[in-house]
């Protein structure tokens, strides 16, 4: 329907696509957590851009569940994987 | 009709530069991912230049879509992205500090 | 009781208003939309029970500007230090008092921290906020305070208790 649009998705597609460098890197599991949320905000610009460029409005409904699903990924991450069980001494505080 | 359409077209125009806007911020948040030091410092890049880039794109389609429908979908949309990547980014900053990860200092 | 009768009509509106935008004007889709709606409503009184804080729209107005200004003003900043080609970072921690209470208005506050120039809210211990800053030159003072001032005002929160703090 309009290429101006679909064009501006793909100028957003090397942003994730670099970001994948970062998961590579790491150095720490929660390093590789921020390019998910990455994932998760440019991920939901391109679909809002293509929902107008192809003219869908379905990919609008996509957008939503990503967005949302993005955020549950961070918890989990944080409350299953990364933090460990329960919970733990104060760690750093400020000099 | 002519005044009309011309309306639509300003509107129409005045959208894509909102948009054409919003983008350098998700390539400077990338850009941030990459060259800050830390994981803090890499948090502040990505959750602030990307909500405002969104918030751009957001405005901008908003403008052009001519659709109360739509552009309340959009701010949803905006507003639950917001509220997801601010609360993330809280959880893994305050996770990073009982994890013992030290904050990168200028020396 | 007729307060819990307002929260919950008010709570009915507020999902109905989310159902409609995600549905349109689809009038069959209220089939399950009126049961998902009132379940929704009671869920959610049960799990946040209504706060003494209400919600004042006049402070609501006055948030909104300064929130996209500052969150406006914090891209732009993340940008400079990002493309620049020297380092512009001067990272540090700094701890903030609040005299925000315990509850919605202190999570909304910590949340709002990290969407401000420079500033990441990176703990809350309570009433304590640790705060990362991207760079310790920032005037990040004058900013936290004036986000609490707005928080408060949304919330009907009465400023002057800091003196007692």
């Amino acid at each position: 329907m309009s290429w101006m649009h679909t064009l501006f998705a793909l100028i957003l597609l090397p942003a994730i696509i670099v970001g994948l460098f970062r998961i590579l890197r790491g150095p720490t599991a929660a390093d590789r957590m921020v390019t998910a949320q990455l994932f998760g905000t440019c991920g939901v610009a391109i679909l809002l851009l293509l929902s107008t460029g192809m003219g869908n409005p379905v990919l609008l409904d996509i957008a939503l569940v990503f967005a949302l699903l993005a955020a549950l990924t961070t918890m989990t991450f944080i409350r299953r994987t990364w933090h460990g069980s329960g919970k733990k001494k104060h760690g750093y505080s400020i000099p | 009709m002519v005044p009309v359409k011309k309306n639509m077209d300003i509107l129409y125009h005045s959208g894509t530069l909102l948009i054409l806007l919003g983008l350098p911020f998700f390539l400077s948040g990338t850009v941030g991912l990459i060259r800050f030091p830390d994981i803090y410092t890499r948090l502040h890049a990505l959750t602030k230049a990307d909500n405002v880039g969104l918030g751009f794109v957001v405005s901008g389609l908003a403008l052009q879509s001519g659709s109360w429908a739509v552009t309340a979908k959009l701010l949803l949309i905006w507003l639950l992205v917001l509220i997801a990547s601010s609360a993330s980014c809280h959880l893994i900053a305050r996770s990073a500090m009982q994890k013992n990860i030290q904050p990168w200092t200028r020396q | 009781m007729i307060n819990f009768n307002r929260r919950f009509f008010l709570r009915i509106l507020f999902f109905s208003s989310v159902w409609f935008i995600l549905t349109g004007v689809d009038t069959t889709s209220w089939m399950v939309g009126v049961p998902a709606v009132l379940i929704a409503s009671g869920l959610s009184l049960t799990l946040a029970p209504p706060s003494q804080y209400r919600i004042s729209l006049v402070g609501v107005c006055c948030f909104m500007p300064f929130f996209l200004r500052q969150s406006f003003h914090g891209g732009i900043d993340v940008m400079r230090r990002a493309l620049s080609s020297r380092q512009l970072l001067d990272p540090g921690l700094v701890s903030y008092t609040t005299f925000l209470p315990e509850g919605s208005a202190r999570i909304f506050f910590a949340n709002t921290i990290s969407l401000l120039p420079g500033t990441l809210s990176a703990e809350l211990h309570g009433n304590s906020v640790t705060i990362h800053t991207l760079d310790r030159g920032l005037p990040i003072w004058a900013n936290i305070q004036g986000l609490e001032y707005h928080v408060a005002a949304l919330m009907r929160i009465s400023p002057v208790k800091r003196k007692n703090l």
